[in-house]
C-alpha cells in the first residue's frame, strides 16, 4: 500500500520535475532520465513517452545541436506554453506541498 | 537483456506505428543505450534501468494513437486511439466494454436512421409533387426539405457527441495513465508481459 502511494506522488511529480529541469536550461533525454532515475528514483524509459506527450502538447520543442563526438544530438526545451504550464503547475505544488506540510506538522 | 534483444522487443512492439514514428522511437533509445555505455554502463544494466520494452512500446502507441486522432478527427483514428487508450490497461474493459458498446450502438442506429431520414426526405422532396399527396406539390416540397434538414442537423449533433464521447476517454485514459508505475515496478526480467 504506501508503494502505490509513492508511485501515485511520483506519477504526479515526474512532469513537473521534466518541466524545472528544463526551465533550467535546455537538456537531452539522458541527462533528463538519469537525474531523475537518480534523484525520485523513476525507470529511465519513462522519460521517452513522457517527452513525446510533452511534445505533442506543445510544451517543449527539440532542436538538433552539433556533439563534436558522434552524431548531433536531440535537445528539449520549454515553449512559451511550457514555461506558462510550469509556472502554474509549481505554484500548485507548493501550495499544496505547504498545506501537507502544516498538517503533517500538527500531528507530530 | 542485450541492446540487440531490447532493442528488438520494442521493435516488436510498436509495429503498425508509422515507419517515421518508428525510427524516432528506436533513435530515442539507441542513443540512450549509446550514452549508456560511453557513460560506462553495461548494456544489462542500461536495460534494465528503462523498463519492460513491451510496456513501453504499449505506452508510447498509446501516445501515438492519441496524438493522430487530436490531428484528424477522422472515424478510423479515433477507434485507433480508443483501442490505445484500452491497450493501455488504465480502464477496466470488462467494466467499460458493455457500456462503450451500448453507447456506440445507439450512436450508430441513430445516425443510420439520421440517413434513412434524409433519403426520405429526399424522396418526398422528388417524387411528391408528382404523386398527388395531400396538400399539394408546394407542401411536398416544403415536407421533402424539412426531413433532409432535420436529417442532417441529427447528423450533426451525433458527429459532436462521438467527438465528445472519445475526447472523454482519451481524457479519462491519459489521467489513469500507467506511465509511471512499470518503471517503478520491479521488473520481472523476461517476463511475458
Amino acid at each position: 500500500m504506501p508503494e502505490a502511494i509513492e508511485i501515485q506522488l511520483k506519477k504526479g511529480a515526474l512532469e513537473l520535475c521534466v518541466l524545472a529541469l528544463l526551465s533550467r536550461q535546455e537538456s537531452y533525454a539522458y541527462e533528463i532520465a538519469s537525474r531523475l532515475a537518480e534523484s525520485i528514483g523513476m525507470g529511465e524509459g519513462t522519460i521517452y513517452p513522457l517527452m513525446r506527450r510533452l511534445q505533442n502538447e506543445r510544451l517543449v520543442e527539440t532542436h538538433l545541436v552539433e556533439s563534436s563526438s558522434g552524431p548531433s544530438r536531440k535537445y528539449y526545451r520549454l515553449t512559451e506554453a511550457g514555461k506558462a504550464s510550469f509556472a502554474s503547475q509549481k505554484a500548485a505544488w507548493t501550495s499544496f506541498s505547504d498545506a501537507v506540510h502544516g498538517i503533517l506538522g500538527e500531528v507530530k | 537483456m542485450t541492446r540487440q534483444a531490447f532493442m528488438a522487443r520494442l521493435r516488436d512492439g510498436l509495429r503498425g506505428l508509422p515507419p517515421q514514428a518508428i525510427a524516432d522511437i528506436v533513435a530515442d533509445y539507441e542513443t540512450h543505450f549509446a550514452d549508456g555505455l560511453a557513460a560506462g554502463r553495461s548494456e544489462a544494466d542500461v536495460a534494465a534501468a528503462l523498463g519492460d520494452p513491451g510496456r513501453l512500446a504499449r505506452e508510447l502507441r498509446a501516445e501515438a494513437g492519441l496524438r493522430a486522432w487530436e490531428e484528424s478527427r477522422s472515424p478510423s483514428a479515433g477507434a485507433a486511439a480508443v483501442f490505445a487508450v484500452l491497450g493501455l490497461g488504465a480502464i477496466d474493459i470488462l467494466i467499460l466494454l458493455p457500456i462503450l458498446m451500448g453507447v456506440g450502438g445507439a450512436l450508430f442506429g441513430l445516425g443510420v436512421a439520421a440517413i434513412a431520414i434524409f433519403f426520405g426526405g429526399g424522396v418526398v422532396f422528388a417524387a411528391g409533387p408528382f404523386t398527388g399527396m395531400p396538400g399539394g406539390a408546394a407542401a411536398a416540397i416544403l415536407a421533402g426539405i424539412g426531413l433532409m434538414a432535420a436529417a442532417t442537423s441529427l447528423g450533426a449533433l451525433l458527429t459532436l457527441v462521438t467527438i465528445g464521447l472519445v475526447n472523454a476517454l482519451v481524457w479519462y485514459g491519459r489521467l489513469h495513465y500507467r506511465l509511471l508505475k512499470p518503471a517503478l515496478e520491479p521488473q520481472t526480467v523476461g517476463g511475458l508481459q
